[in-house]
């Protein structure tokens, strides 16, 4: 029964993405069932439009089916690698005139829900989601909007510091703080931070 | 903008794996890291810790479209050679109606060159394929059988280079809902949890998280939802490895 679909199906998304390399589709398609749900969101969270979203989705696993030479096992998994490449894409039209403007009334539209209680209400989907979602929760509001200013709207710490009205050095200690709390909650628990 | 120094790469590096540095300041931060590599296993860790960010978005389902799209250009950009080829000799068909049976021994001619380079390439085709097979991960399968496998289902437990081992599974009857699928490693009696999934559509993939060797049994039966510390259940599906 051991038809070609399961073969793949089984395979590592490091396996995968050597096959991809050498131009298997059937190995890419595999991967993008695995990861669009993840790269979409994520690409949703930070354009805030479903169309644009897909289209940076797009973008991104296009870029992983062309690139995947480039892919490095030693920089963390796969799944990591695809969520980068969708972020560093997404950063790139965030930084855009028209995208800014359309972010800035984004960040005060949901601003209330700067909150980690409200901001994070969903029902998490898997192990991994939830353990970052419970670090997340540990973080004080002001840690977490900063970090969720920078990662997902793309600001950097100088416009941050200038639209929070807070002094650079209140910018950068609270990133600091914040990852530093991140990494903390899973080395608590004996974890090493998922890669 | 001041200069850059240990002092300045510690005040900045946080920023710098949320992408949250200008573009002038992000510069001199990767110009002073590649002068400094030994710097850079320290900032991967801090980027995996920011990283985690990526996983934090509600879960969104995009549209079937979107694979769609993307499917349509890796298919075209993967489209095997022997279509390209075959596009070439079409070519040539078309020349050689166009200009007449006058140029057909030339053409034929050609063709059979072509030919026997495309021969050639396939033989090459066929030693790349041979290598990749040699370098792809060595799978090992055994059958489950059982009451599911009598009603149609179709599951083995496949071991991949040795150390991955993955039940998968096609055609699964539904569970009703509040009830999991539980996969045990037998050792001896001893049945140890080594998995839950729920049995989805036609094919189904799950890792078996206990190490196997020769003589384990493994089994599946359905359990409460969240699993159960030992077998309620008959198994619906076993095979002794």
């Amino acid at each position: 029964m051991a038809d070609r679909g399961r073969q793949y199906l089984i395979l590592a998304d490091e396996d995968l993405i050597s096959l991809v390399e050498a131009s298997d589709s059937e190995a890419f398609a595999t991967l993008y069932d695995r990861h669009s749900r993840a790269a979409f969101s994520l690409a949703y969270r930070m354009i805030g439009d479903r169309q644009a979203a897909e289209d940076l989705a797009q973008d991104a696993f296009l870029k992983v089916w062309r690139g995947a030479g480039s892919y490095r096992v030693e920089r963390g998994s796969v799944r990591t690698w695809i969520l980068s490449i969708v972020h560093n894409r997404g950063i790139d039209q965030l930084r855009s005139h028209a995208s800014r403007l359309r972010t800035q009334e984004r960040v005060e539209a949901s601003a209330p829900r700067s909150q980690p209680s409200e901001a994070f209400t969903e029902t998490w989907r898997n192990s991994q989601r939830d353990q970052v979602r419970e670090a997340l929760n540990t973080l004080p509001a002001e840690q977490l909007k900063i970090l969720e200013l920078a990662y997902f709207s793309g600001y950097t710490h100088v416009e941050i510091s200038e639209l929070l009205s807070l002094p650079l050095g209140t910018v950068k200690g609270r990133m600091r703080l914040g990852l530093k709390k991140i990494r903390n909650f899973f080395e608590s628990r004996g974890a090493t931070v998922p890669r | 903008m001041s200069e850059m120094n240990n002092e300045r790469f510690e005040d900045l590096k946080d920023a710098y794996v949320l992408d949250a540095l200008p573009e002038e300041e992000r510069r001199i931060f990767e110009e002073f890291l590649a002068a400094h590599p030994e710097r850079q296993a320290e900032i991967d860790e801090l980027g995996a810790v920011a990283g985690l960010l990526a996983f934090s978005p509600e879960e969104l389902e995009p549209t079937p479209e979107l694979r769609y799209r993307i499917m349509e250009v890796v298919e075209a950009e993967a489209a095997p050679r022997h279509e390209r080829r075959r596009s070439v000799l079409a070519g040539l068909a078309d020349f050689i109606s166009a200009r007449g049976l006058a140029f057909g021994a030339a053409a034929l001619l050609l063709i059979g060159l072509l030919s026997w380079n495309l021969l050639l390439q396939d033989q090459v085709d066929d030693l790349q394929g041979q290598v990749r097979n040699a370098q792809a991960p060595q799978t090992q399968t055994v059958q489950l059988s059982g009451t599911w496998a009598n009603q149609g289902a179709d599951a083995e437990v496949a071991s991949i280079s040795g150390n991955r081992i993955v039940l998968v599974a096609d055609d699964l009857p539904s569970i009703p809902e509040g009830q999991t699928c539980q996969i045990w490693v037998i050792k001896g009696d001893v049945p140890e949890p080594s998995g839950l999934f729920q049995p989805g559509g036609t094919q189904t993939a799950a890792r078996v998280t206990t190490p196997i060797k020769k003589g384990d049994t493994i089994a599946v039966t359905v359990e409460p939802a969240g699993g159960s510390e030992q077998p309620t259940t008959d198994p619906v599906l076993s095979a002794e490895l």
